[in-house]
């Protein structure tokens, strides 16, 4: 399911946009132009995106923005948003303060 | 670390039927849900299902939790709530946030019942106070008791939005707009029409440019679209707003699943990153299942169904039902599914275009475009007669699943014909005797009782009512078009509230006698 993306396509300049200082992940203040910008330094998977910049890493966990972000990096590599492959999913699932994920009962 | 014979996680619809049917056959089944409250997005839905008698039609969605909730006790299913599964494992062993503490669980088998979460989409000012999602919405208003905000524009015409624009007017907001970017209304046509008939103007193809506000909301402007969604320059519309409310879809929740290895796919049509599931409900990892809107995005009728599909597949995946018997719960169960799967708005019609009923009607195109069928589209239906005396007019143009209307008439005035998504017809021989239990049968709305003549120049129109202050016999007002525009006066001559009614009240309302097949809504002057 993993869509391998060709690295050495031309995506072409980073254009400005007049709404890119919208902002896209909430939780992390990440705006539609850091997005834009992260492709164009080569950012070209959700996860790299995610390490890069932290979308989708605050409070909400990407339950608001991943939808948005995919949608937004797709289109700067002008391919379909379902050839990205989502990142990856682990535990946590929800956001956890590191006492409670040390205090393991049986 | 405890051991279950069944983990399932959401006591949402799907998640609680599938604990019931384990259960029940004697497993040892716990449920884990992140919420305070059991149940999922049921106890948010106060309207009417649709569907038939076995999908708990007619029913209101709140009454269908608190009936789950009772099932599940009788049956010692073990619902623990405020715990949060924060990760699934490929063994089928869960750890749970519960409290300050982590706990974890084993499972002989996990069913996945997380459901979905709201799509979002942007606009400058998106993120101010104000913009919210449209369950959010319900749950402020049918959780908490509490008004999103006094003037609410709502943009999506799915079920959820035309909904909850309805929810909306009920708790006493004024609902400036119902916006939609695609060029035709997406929900049910009944819904839209009750919404349609309280004044709420449609606006198609159009979408949000802007929302305004420095620290909250305080107004958004609109424009329209053209084919390829891009806006129109000049269509700007303005409305003073203190809410917007979103309804663009939902995503399933699937990531535990993703977590815990199995197989996923991106598919449009189940509405985003799904599982892919066999027949059962079962993913790629043996013994992990998926149920509801986590495995593709439907409504809870038909996520209760698979639920139990994944409870009995679950039994038989442990031995304890046999082969021949999981097999024939799971017919049963499928043809179940099959038939809420009918008609126009069915999972492999979506974004067909229909343009002819089953029946070879023209689609009403002034109900898919503004929310209402328009006066000289409405006769075509066989829901709508002209009668001597007092008779039903039903007012359902489009093939949906569902038949509580015909078991509503004690005398047998209303037939749906052999399929259940067949358009309601009046029985030419049968004699409607003015009892009101069609009208507030119909989850639609769409029946009203008409007497288009008392003989003395007037007419006598009995529609549902689901608002409050009722009014009372002799208040004077207005009779409202299907586009809750002003028609004609109107006084109320009768006011019904019975308990077999279920809060839709019926509403009596004597208009001059040509607005007989016009006037749908009383408004008080």
């Amino acid at each position: 399911m993993s869509v391998v993306i060709d690295r050495s396509i031309d995506i072409g300049e980073f254009v400005p946009q007049p709404d890119d200082d919208m902002i896209i992940c909430r939780c992390e203040e990440i705006t539609k132009g850091e997005i834009r910008k992260a492709v164009h330094d080569g950012m070209w998977t959700m996860t790299e995106i995610r390490r890069y910049l932290r979308t989708g890493m605050g409070l909400c966990q990407g339950q608001t923005c991943s939808r948005l972000v995919k949608g937004i990096v797709a289109r700067e590599l002008a391919i379909n948003p379902n050839e990205l492959e989502p990142a990856t999913a682990r535990s946590p699932m929800r956001p956890t303060e590191m006492k409670v994920l040390g205090k393991e009962v049986s | 670390m405890d051991r279950y014979e069944v983990i399932v996680v959401g006591a949402g619809p799907s998640g609680l039927s599938a604990a019931i049917e384990a259960a029940k056959r004697g497993l040892k089944v716990i449920v884990f849900d992140e919420n305070d409250k059991p149940g999922g997005q049921l106890f948010k839905q106060i309207h009417k299902f649709f569907g038939s008698k076995e999908h708990h039609a007619k029913i209101r969605g709140f009454r269908i939790g608190e009936e789950l909730l009772k099932e599940a006790d009788e049956v010692g299913v073990k619902v623990e709530l405020g715990a949060t599964v924060i990760g699934l494992y490929s063994d089928k062993e869960v750890s749970v946030r519960i409290g300050d503490t982590i706990k974890h669980y084993k499972g002989d088998t996990v069913i996945v019942a997380t459901g979905a979460a709201e799509n979002m989409v942007t606009f400058p000012g998106w993120t101010l106070p104000g913009v919210i999602g449209a369950g959010a919405a319900q749950t402020m208003m049918n959780i908490h008791g509490i008004q999103p905000g006094k003037k609410v524009l709502m943009l999506g015409s799915g079920n959820v939005g035309l909904v909850v624009s309805f929810q909306l007017l009920q708790a006493g907001c004024e609902v400036v707009a119902l916006v939609d970017a695609a060029p035709k209304i997406g929900g049910y046509g009944v819904h839209a029409a009750k919404v349609a008939r309280c004044g709420v103007p449609f606006f198609l193809s159009h979408t949000i440019k802007e929302a305004h506000g420095t620290d909250y909301l305080t107004g958004v402007t609109i424009n329209e679209v053209d084919d390829k969604f891009r806006p129109i320059e000049g269509t700007e519309k303005f409305f003073e707003v203190d809410t917007i409310c979103m309804a663009v879809g939902l995503s399933p929740m699937s990531q535990l699943l993703k977590m815990a290895g199995c197989k996923m796919e991106d598919n449009p049509k189940r509405g985003g990153q799904v599982p892919i599931v066999d027949e059962y409900g079962e993913t790629s990892v043996s013994g992990v299942f998926a149920a509801g809107d986590v495995s593709g995005i439907e409504e809870a009728s038909s996520a209760m169904i698979e639920g139990k599909m994944a409870g009995v597949c679950v039994c038989g995946y442990l031995g304890y039902i046999s082969e021949e018997e999981m097999q024939s719960e799971i017919q049963k169960l499928e043809t179940d599914l099959d038939s809420l799967r009918q008609g126009m708005f069915a999972p492999k019609n979506r974004g067909k275009l229909i343009e002819k009923t089953e029946e070879g009607i023209d689609i009403s195109i002034n109900l898919l475009k503004k929310g209402f069928v328009a006066d000289d589209e409405i006769e075509r239906f066989p829901g709508v007669v002209h009668k001597v005396g007092i008779h039903p007019v039903m007012e359902c143009t489009q093939n949906i699943p569902c038949n509580p209307c015909q078991d509503a008439c004690s005398k047998g005035c209303i037939s749906i014909g052999n399929n259940i998504t067949c358009l309601p017809f009046i029985k030419e021989e049968s004699k409607c005797v003015n009892c009101g239990m069609c009208v507030a049968s119909c989850s639609g709305q769409a029946i009203f009782l008409v007497d288009e003549d008392c003989g003395d120049g007037t007419a006598t129109i009995t529609l549902p009512y689901e608002f409050l202050p009722l009014p009372e016999v002799g208040d004077k007002g207005f009779g409202l078009s299907r586009n809750g525009e002003k028609l004609c006066e109107a006084e109320v001559v009768s006011v019904k509230s019975m308990k077999a009614f279920d809060h839709t009240n019926l509403v009596t309302m004597k208009v001059p006698k040509e607005y007989a097949m016009k006037a749908r809504f009383f408004k008080c002057s």
